[in-house]
Formats: structure tokens, sequence, C-alpha cells
């Protein structure tokens, strides 16, 4: 962030205020809305809001009370500090030592948000008690004007927890964003079992050279089938989001899937993943992101070709290569963007490919005829993420225009715009039973979107800096979101609850990964390392808890989940995948160069 | 209430006297002070707000870096034409410089050959981008592979050895998956000191056997590889203290039973060690620097002292030495400090020493720098040029030590003369210098004034050096070594050639030993380095063939000039060449340095000790 001001930041506000007041023309004020533009701020309303305030009169008055406040918070620490610990939440409101990633934001609280503060009811009188005690009528109007206040009954947090949930531009969430009911659980496989006869006439052809081969299969299909019967309570109705039937072709692919996951090692603190690393060299700064297909249990056996993609950019055109282990011809270019290239995504049946380019523009590829099939324009800035959804036909961009759409792949227009991030959306993730998208932000929030009605039904708070990477855990219930600010957020969807604050890296994490049994998160990033987190100790701590809507779980500290840790030779990562058999591959991308 | 006053803002804001400064560039001469300041805080806003949209691109680039294009993808978003022409390839270095109150940070622009520009036809087309796939753990074990970086990092090691403490429970060494047993194993001593195992896998114990066979073996080229291995692999720190008591077994051993030959090696050991820039040796100097002592002082290190050429040995533990001396020194170790001390306390009873351990001490001592030479050797010159004088020119003596005598002798004019011409004023008076320094004064005086009446070319070198001497002593010793018809020391100049894409970051003449640090680095259009030196005095060639993947060993043969030839794993690139032929040339001297290996092997394993 540019406009790195001094400590006190409240105080500065107002002395700049004062200070522009004071000369009190119009372009001083438009000048200092822009200053604070910068900050990546909506400014339409500035100007207006700022004229209010030349009425106020003398400006020392904003001074004085601010400092009457402070004085309050101070006086109240002490007498109630012993009693009740409420105040302190007050302290870290207004007190001097404002944190850092508050700076910016209460420099622009003055001018048009409501800012959000959640604060305990007792706290909350205590508060508007004083200020009409003191009669302090232009903190009064601040706090009328400006400030939201989210009030809910029961004990005051702590510093620590508000210190979780603080950190994104317009304050925390308000109670009431995460107040409707997100249907997280996974729904149970469409219809397997009307599936499996026919299926299996079709699978025993080729089987036939293998004799015993279908006696196997019998016996490994029934509890595959049986075991997913049982309906989750929190899953979604089926019908709720429609999509195209599936042809008799996914249903195999769904079926071996399902077959290839039965024989996937469980992983654990026991029992830790292998790592394959594919590294690319003399990329030179060229390469943006990487992909791996979905089916990566190819890769595994060594049959056929694994699918790993990068995307490099030129000047003026755009290289898509498929790496291909095996066959001779090892990577196809697939020009067409005007741009780099930001994200891609493989349909679930691979056979399309999305990427997302700085030239505004999202593509569909055919990888059997290695064409562009469709542009879709809709976006109005660099797209900066692309999605496929896992259940196919939809998928999900966002963008630095500062919203995410929904887009159906035979519809060119988008299907919904999710708008309400304050800034760019930096990436986004369809939760696994294709209902929800989850947004990351760069106003530092987490949004959980309703795809069939476009709402969104989750706000989360607590990223210190731009969100980077997000994944949903595989039951669904959990969120994990990462960034700039190096850590790692466990969020849990059933109520926006932050649970868990993994930290441990040193630079911006790039790529997040669940591992097929859930047991695992794997992060990695920028800092050349990839971290292996124990998300079943993690999801049992926390099951372990009473949680209701108002009443916050303690967030749990990194240290005692992390299992290991890996380093690459000078290497970032990109992306992080895990086969279905809980093989994990690492993309990787050399630095020739170590700074 | 702090106000923000101008210190808060350095840097954030332009100021209003580059404004001014810019305004007059365009030819606006008198810019009001006020509209400066408009026009700084507009700009600044501007500025900035590139800024912070380019700083998005870099991101979503998944780079640390920021690149013109993403500056001009952020210009493209605000609709403004992006500056064009900016695309630059390497990466420019801002420098910062502070002076007189001022500080400044620039760009430092490198010259350019237009006519090396223009002849260079066809530029290097970028390398491809290539995908390398390998395990970077399996099952929660990383393989020490070389795709992989080494298990423990130096400053880990360092924190290792200096509190044992800290060092993690197993957990990432053995990489065994710890059971619930250890773990409460663990959890119940966890005060207690735990004892540091050491234990080896399979693969580590064939190394270990394989490399210390291979180092005092006969083979030599197996030997050169091993010393190779020892000096470049990463991972070796698990094998450290094995390494080292073998090195120092060896030399308590061979010391007694005079194996001139296995010293060397054992030394050449020593050495490959402390160039591996992934180990920290600092737990194992107690043992290592009393070794390289006895092979620098011990009375005797062959059978035949008058035959043997153990001096070059003794020249070679010098400066191993002053290398440890270099890298370890710190101000609570005090190394240099206390092997100073120990050189100089044998120095007092000069009388009593034998010959062979005095060229030693001495040697060893001036090899730690001019400073320590001029304080220390200097003023003991009279009494041991009075020692020599009765070997040399006696008659009764044995021809052993009448060698020893010359040795010293040849040394001390070597170390000696440079100092003197520095600190003595020129008229050089003959008898001065007999008066002062004795029998040797004769021969200083011809030396410092032969010095002086030479142009200042090699002999002067800068005396904060600390290895002056290094330079003296390779025309002197080879000198001496053809006279006395041995073949050996085939050079020792002093060069350390750093590898990257700032040339002027090659520094020369910094220290005694051979040493390349290479930066692994692809498709820089720059990174082959060339260095062609001749040299009128010294008749030797070193042709250094290093490649970025495996560090292929320094390897010396002779012939009449110096080539040092680093090439990346791209092979050699024409364009960056002084040499045409550079293909051939090479090719043709690996084969001489072959031909010179399996010569010099059947003459004398000296020389190989650089």
């Amino acid at each position: 962030m540019s406009g790195e001001v001094d400590k006190n930041q409240l105080a500065a506000v107002l002395q700049v205020l004062k200070k522009y007041n004071l000369k009190g023309t119009e372009e001083l004020l438009r000048k200092e809305a822009n200053f604070t533009d910068d900050l990546d701020q909506q400014d339409s309303d500035v100007s207006s809001v700022l004229t209010g305030y030349k009425s106020d009169g003398d400006p020392e008055t904003y001074e004085v009370s601010y400092l009457e406040l402070k004085r309050f918070v101070e006086n109240s620490l002490d007498i109630y500090k012993h009693e009740l610990d409420k105040a302190i939440s007050l302290m870290k409101k207004f007190g001097p030592e404002q944190d850092i990633y508050y700076q910016e934001d209460l420099k622009r609280l003055a001018m048009s948000n409501q800012f959000i503060l959640r604060m305990s009811r007792d706290t909350y009188s205590l508060l508007k008690r004083h200020l009409h005690d003191k009669k302090a009528s232009v903190l009064l109007n601040i706090v009328q004007e400006h400030l939201y206040f989210d009030m809910y009954e029961g004990v005051a947090r702590n510093k620590t927890q508000i210190d979780a949930t603080s950190g994104a531009v317009g304050g925390e969430a308000k109670r009431q964003d995460n107040k409707a009911k997100v249907y997280y659980g996974i729904p149970k496989p469409p219809d397997m079992q009307i599936l499996s006869a026919p299926v299996e006439d079709e699978e025993e052809v080729p089987d036939q050279d293998n004799p015993d081969k279908p006696k196997k299969k019998k016996s490994k299909k029934d509890p595959l089938l049986s075991k997913k019967t049982k309906s989750d309570p929190n899953a979604p109705p089926p019908d709720r989001l429609p999509i195209p039937d599936l042809k008799d072709n996914d249903k195999i692919e769904k079926l071996k899937a399902l077959r290839e996951a039965s024989k996937r090692i469980n992983l654990g603190p026991e029992n830790l993943p292998s790592c394959c690393c594919y590294t690319l060299l003399n990329s030179n700064y060229t390469v943006c992101c990487a992909e791996i297909t979905e089916d990566s249990s190819k890769l595994k056996s060594m049959k056929s070709a694994d699918q790993l993609q990068d995307v490099n950019i030129d000047a003026d055109d755009v290289l898509v290569r498929m790496m291909d282990e095996r066959s001779g011809e090892s990577s196809r270019t697939l020009c067409g963007h005007g741009g780099p290239v930001y994200s891609v995504s493989f349909s679930p049946e691979r056979t399309l490919l999305l990427s997302s380019s700085e030239d505004t523009t999202i593509r569909l590829w055919s990888l059997q005829i290695w064409t562009c099939l469709v542009v879709y324009k809709g976006h109005m800035f660099p797209v900066w993420d692309v999605k496929f959804s896992p259940l196919g036909y939809y998928f999900a961009s966002c963008s630095y225009d500062r919203t995410a759409r929904l887009w159906a792949t035979d519809h060119y227009q988008p299907l919904r715009i999710f708008a309400g991030h304050f800034s760019d959306v930096d990436c986004i993730q369809f939760h696994p039973n294709s209902n929800y998208v989850a947004t990351g932000s760069s106003d530092r929030r987490v949004c959980l979107w309703d795809v069939t009605t476009g709402n969104h039904v989750r706000l989360m708070t607590g990223h210190k800096q731009p969100i980077q990477a997000l994944a949903f855990s595989i039951c669904g219930r959990f969120l994990a979101s990462a960034g700039t600010d190096c850590s790692v957020l466990i969020w849990d969807l059933s109520h926006g609850h932050l649970v868990a604050e993994l930290t441990g890296h040193e630079k911006t994490i790039h790529c997040l990964s669940f591992s097929r049994c859930g047991n695992v998160l794997v992060s990695g990033g920028l800092d050349c390392s990839i971290k292996l987190w124990n998300f079943t100790k993690l999801t049992d701590d926390t099951s372990s808890e009473d949680v209701n809507i108002s009443h916050n779980p303690e967030v749990k500290t990194g240290e005692d989940y992390l299992l290991r840790t890996f380093q690459t030779k000078n290497s970032p990562l990109i992306n992080l995948h895990f086969t279905r058999r809980n093989l994990m591959i690492a993309v990787a991308v050399f630095d020739s160069v170590p700074t | 209430m702090a106000k923000i006053n101008e210190n808060d803002l350095y840097g954030t804001n332009f100021s209003i006297e580059s404004m001014k400064v810019i305004a007059e560039s365009i030819g606006i001469g008198n810019l009001q002070d006020d509209a400066a300041k408009e026009l700084a805080e507009d700009i600044s806003f501007r500025v900035k707000h590139i800024i912070q949209d380019s700083a998005k691109f870099m991101n979503h680039s998944k780079r640390i870096k920021l690149l013109q294009t993403d500056i001009d993808s952020a210009l493209k978003v605000r609709n403004i034409e992006p500056q064009y022409g900016f695309h630059s390839k390497e990466s420019l270095p801002f420098r910062f410089a502070s002076g007189g109150g001022r500080e400044l940070h620039f760009i430092e622009e490198k010259e350019v050959d237009l006519g090396e520009l223009l002849s260079n036809i066809n530029p290097k087309t970028p390398l491809e981008v290539t995908l390398r796939s390998h395990w970077l753990c399996i099952d929660g074990i990383q393989p020490t592979i070389p795709e992989n970086p080494p298990p423990i990092s130096k400053c880990i090691q360092k924190l290792e050895s200096v509190d044992p403490v800290n060092k993690k429970p197993m957990k990432e060494t053995s990489g065994k998956p710890s059971t619930g047993k250890q773990k409460l194993k663990n959890v119940e001593t966890v005060q207690i000191k735990q004892l540091a195992t050491h234990e080896l896998s399979v693969e580590q114990q064939l190394y270990y056997k394989e490399i210390t066979e291979a180092c005092v073996g006969s083979d030599e080229i197996r030997r050169g590889e091993a010393l190779q291995s020892l000096s470049s692999d990463p991972g070796l720190h698990e094998m450290l203290p094995r390494m080292c008591t073998f090195i120092i077994e060896g030399v308590r051993v061979n010391v007694v039973q005079n194996n001139l030959a296995l010293l060397i090696y054992l030394m050449r050991m020593v050495k490959a060690l402390l160039d591996n820039q992934s180990l920290y040796l600092e737990k194992y100097l107690h043992e290592l620097i009393p070794s390289v002592t006895t092979c620098i002082v011990s009375k005797q290190l062959c059978m035949r002292p008058e035959l043997d050429n153990h001096w070059a040995l003794r020249d070679f533990a010098s400066r191993l030495m002053s290398q440890i001396c270099k890298n370890f020194n710190t101000s609570t170790n005090n190394i240099q400090t206390r092997i100073t001390r120990m050189f100089t306390n044998a120095l007092t009873q000069c009388d009593k020493i034998p010959l062979s351990s005095l060229y030693g001490v001495l040697h060893g001592l001036s090899e730690l720098g001019t400073e320590v030479t001029r304080i220390f050797i200097l003023p003991k010159i009279r009494g041991i040029g009075a020692r020599i004088e009765t070997y040399l020119e006696g008659n009764l003596i044995s021809n052993s030590d009448k060698i020893a005598s010359g040795h010293i002798k040849q040394l001390l004019v070597k170390v000696i003369s440079p100092i003197l011409k520095s600190i003595r004023n020129p008229p050089d008076n003959l008898e001065e210098y007999k008066q002062e320094y004795g029998y040797l004064g004769v021969v200083l005086h011809n030396a410092v004034v032969k010095a002086r009446t030479q142009p200042a070319s090699v002999t002067t070198l800068p005396s904060s050096n600390i290895s002056t001497s290094s330079i003296t002593s390779v025309g002197q010793s080879i000198a001496r070594s053809v006279s006395s018809g041995i073949i050996q020391q085939s050079n020792t100049q002093s060069r350390t050639i750093v590898m990257g894409q700032q040339p002027q970051r090659i520094t020369t003449q910094q220290n005694l030993q051979q040493k390349v640090i290479l930066m692994q680095q692809r498709s820089q259009p720059n990174s082959l380095v060339h260095q062609q030196h001749t040299q009128s005095n010294t008749p030797t060639t070193v042709v250094k063939l290093v490649s970025s993947q495996s560090a292929v060993q320094a390897k010396q043969i002779q012939s009449q000039q110096k080539l040092v030839v680093v090439s990346n794993q791209g092979g050699f690139q024409p364009q960056t060449a002084g040499l045409q032929t550079q293909g051939t040339l090479i090719k043709q001297s690996y084969i001489t340095q072959q031909q010179q290996i399996q010569q010099v092997k059947s003459i004398d394993d000296l020389s190989q000790l650089t």
C-alpha cells in the first residue's frame, strides 16, 4: 500500500481534515478524495460527504472529542478491566495503537462508507452513555453517520478474537450477513444406482481378456455405492441447481473415478503423501498458471499422459502447452488471447478448457480439435480467475472490475453477476456441490455466493491482505483461504466463523489443495515451500466445541497442525494437486535469478 | 497528537523541488511553489495508483518481481498508452548512494560496446520452456537428490551447532514418520539433552566408503571426482563428523609414517570440504585446525626430506589455514589471533625448532597477510638469517638442512621484500640493509632494488590484501621447483571469479584459492564470462571448465597463457567470446589436460595442489 502514514492514524485523519477544512476549497477536497482513492476505494460520493463536514464549524472540536474519547476508553479500561473486561474491545477499536491494516480504512472512515463494528450490547450501551454524558456532539455525529454497530447478545470478545476477524475493508462482517442457511453438504451422487446395471454391461466388453477383473469389480462396487446412500442433512436438494443429464461416457468416467478412489491411501500424520514435483525451466517469469486435470489417476499408472499444462505469455500471443509425459507430442499451443493468461481450468470430462486473460475475455477451447470454441466477453477488465464447476456445464470467473460472474458454457452472456466486493475479485472457487461459489478479493474479504439466487450468503473477514487462493474441504463444510498475508484461514461455512489461522509461510500463498481423503491440507507459495497441515485434527478440535451463530469459537493457530514442510530448490509453487489416489503433484517454476 | 511532518512523508510524495527540476527540464523556467505543490501531490497520487495496479498484475502472475509488462498492463487498464521501448531482459540493479546528507537512487548503466553489438548478427534465442519432473518427497521423506534443496540449510546447521537444543527431534532429518510411542518418549525426556545419534543410511555409508577410498586411492581421476563431490554436494552435513574423523585419524597416522602422498590427499579433502558452500564446518574446526597445523609445521613429513617435496604440502596447508581464518574468524572465536599466536610462539624459539618446522611457521604466518608478516616476521629476520647462514655457508652440514635453509631464504625474500619496499624509502643502502637484517640483508636489498626498477605489475599488490604474498610466491616457487628438477606447483593464482549478471562484481586477487561461485542461470545473454590472462613472468596456464550443472573440478595444465572458461549448461555461446575458435581450443586444451594429468600423476601428486 502506498500511503504510509504515521502511527496515530485517527489523529492524522482529523488533522488532515482540519487542514483541508480550513482551506475550504472544493478542489482540495477533491484531491483528498483522490488521495484515498489510491487505496482502491469508491469515491463517488466522497466530495459531498466532505462538504458536509465544513458546516460542522471549528475543526478543533474533532481533536478535542477524539482526545476525550481516548481518555474515556483509558479510564473505562481502568474501571472495568477487573470486573467486566469489556472495554478492551473499545480500546481496541479507538485506541491509539491502531493496527496497521486499519490505517487506510480509518482514513476512509471519515469519507463515505459505513464502517461496521461488532460489539456486545453491554459495551455498546457503555459507549453510548458516555457519549451522551459528555455531549460530544461531533463524535456522536461521526458515530451515527459512519459507523454501524452490529450488536449481539453475550460476552464481549477478547482481543485475539477481534484481531482475527478484523482487517477487511469496511470493517467486520455483519451478523446479518451470515444468517442465511448454507447447504454445505455434499449430495449423494445422483443416479449411480440406475447406472450400475448398464455400465456393467459396457464395462465387461473390454474386460473380457482379464477374467478375474469383473469379479473383483462386483465385490467392490457394492460397498462403494451403498456408502453414499445415506443422505447428508446439510446437502442441497438435488434439483436445486439444474444440470444437464449425464451422458453414458460421463457415467463410466464417474464410476471409474469411484473405483480409483477406493484404491487411494488415506493420509494422516503417520501416512504422509508422496509428492511429484514438476518444475518448469527457462520460464523467465512468463508462466502465470498451471493446471492439472482432475483425472490425474492416469498419471500414476503411467498408462496415458497426464495433462499438465502451463500457459506461457508472450508479448502478443499466448501459448497454451499441453505437457504430455509419454507420447512424443509434448505440447500444444493454443493461440488466441491478446494478453497474459492468468488462469485456466479443465472441464471435469477433460474435453474442454477455459482460459481467462488480461485481454478481458474468457475463451473456451476444445481439447479434441484443439481450437477455440467460444469467446466470452462480458468482463470489462482483466479476468483474474476462472473455474469450471465440479459438475461441468457452469463456470465462474472473477475480474478486476470487482465482480464475479457465473456462466454456462452454452450461453455467451453471464447467468449471474456477483457484485459487492469493494475491490478486485482475485480468486474464485466452486463448492463441491456446485451450489455455491466462493470469492476472495483485494478488499480482504471472502464471500460465499448462492449460485441459484445470486445473493451472498456468507461474508467472512479476517484476512489482512488480498486473498489469492481458496479451497473447499472435501466434506464441503470448511473453506480455506490464503493470500498475501502469508496465512491460511479456515472458515466454518455453517456459521461463517473463523476456525483457524495457520501461519508459517513467509511469502504469498498461491495454491491450496485438500487431499482426496480430506485429511491433509497443503499450501504452497512464493517462498518455495509446501506445507502440510493436519486437517483431521483441526476438524476434530472444532466439532468438539459448541458453536452457534453468536458464539465465536476460539481461533486456533498454526503450529499444532503443521505436519511437514518441503522446500523446493528456488522454485515458487504455482499449483498443487492431489490425484485420485492421493499422490500429490506440485507444479513449480524455477527462478533462475536468486533474489 | 502527532502531525504529519516532512519526515513521515519522505519517499511517499514527490517533493516540490523535484517538480521544479522536472519543469525546468522541459523548459518551464519559473514554476510557482503552489503550482509545484499541486502538481507534486497529483503526480504522487497517480504514480501510486499505477504502482498499486501493476502490483496486482505482478501478484496474479505469481511473481515477486515487478516487470515492465505489469506497468504496461496497469497503464492499459487505465486507458493510458503504455510506455514502449522499456523492455529489458536483464534486471537493472537499482543502486543507492548517500553522502553529504543527500541520498540518491540511481540505475547503474553499463557501457555497451557498439562494435561487439554489431558483430553479433544472431542474438541468442531464448530457451524453450521445458518441464522436468522429480520426486519432491516420498511418503513424507524428501529424498536427497540434486533437484531438491539440501536437507538442512547452512543457517540451521549453524543454529544447531550453537545451541543443540534447537535441533528438532529427529523429525526432519530421519524422515521416519514418528509413531505415537516415540512421541511419548520425547515428551518424557524433554528436559534431557537428546543423544545425538548420527545414523547414516546405507546409501550414505556406501557413499562414505566410496569417497574415502577414492580420495586416498591411486586413481587420480576418481579422486578428482570424489573431491568434486565433496566440494559441491549439498547433502553432506550428516556425514561431516565421519569425514572429519577420517581426515584427523589419517593425518595422525600418516605423519608418523611420513607418508607424504596420503597427507596431501587428506589436505585436499580438507580443501574440498572448505569449498563446500552448504556445509557449516565451524563445529569441526577444533579438530581440523590441529591436523592442518601438523601438516604445516611437522618436523618430518616424508621419508626422504632431501628429495621429496614436502615444502609444497606445507605451502598448501598454510593456504588452507589462511582460508580457514578468513572464513571462520569471528570476534568470539578469534581463530586468526590464536593461530597467529601459535605460530609466533614457535618463532620465538626459532633457534631450537627444526628448519623444516621453521619454514612451515614462516609460511603459515606469511599467508596470514602482510600485516602479520611485517609485525611478526620482520623483527626476527636477523636471528633467522644468522641461523640459516651457518647451514648455507658452512660445509659440514647435511644436505637436507642446506635445502631447508635455501627454502627459508627464498621464502623470506619473497615475503619480506614487498614489505620492505613499501615501508622503506627509495635510496636503498646496502649497508643499512646489512646492518638491520644481517645475513639476509644482501638478498633483500637486491630483491627490493629489483622490485623498484620493475614496473608495478604483479608484485605490487595493495597491502590491505590478506594474502599478498601468494602471487609472488608463484613465480618463486616455480623457479625453484624447475631448478630442482621436479615438476610441481603448476600455479597458484589468486582469483575469485564470481559469475553472475553483473560483471562488475568480479573481484580479482582477493584470496588465495581459486573459487568459482556459480549462480544457476539460464538464458542470460551474458552469462558466459571470459577471462583471458597472459602473464609474462609465470608461464602457466589454467583451464577451468566449470559447468553450472556439475562443477567440474578445476584442473591445471601447463602452457603459455591463462584462460578461464566458465560455461553454463547451455553450452558455449559464440557471441560473447573474445575467441572465435574457442570450441576447438577448449577441446584441445582438454586433451592436453588429460595428458598432463597422466604425466603429472606419474611424477608427483603435488601438482594437484591448488
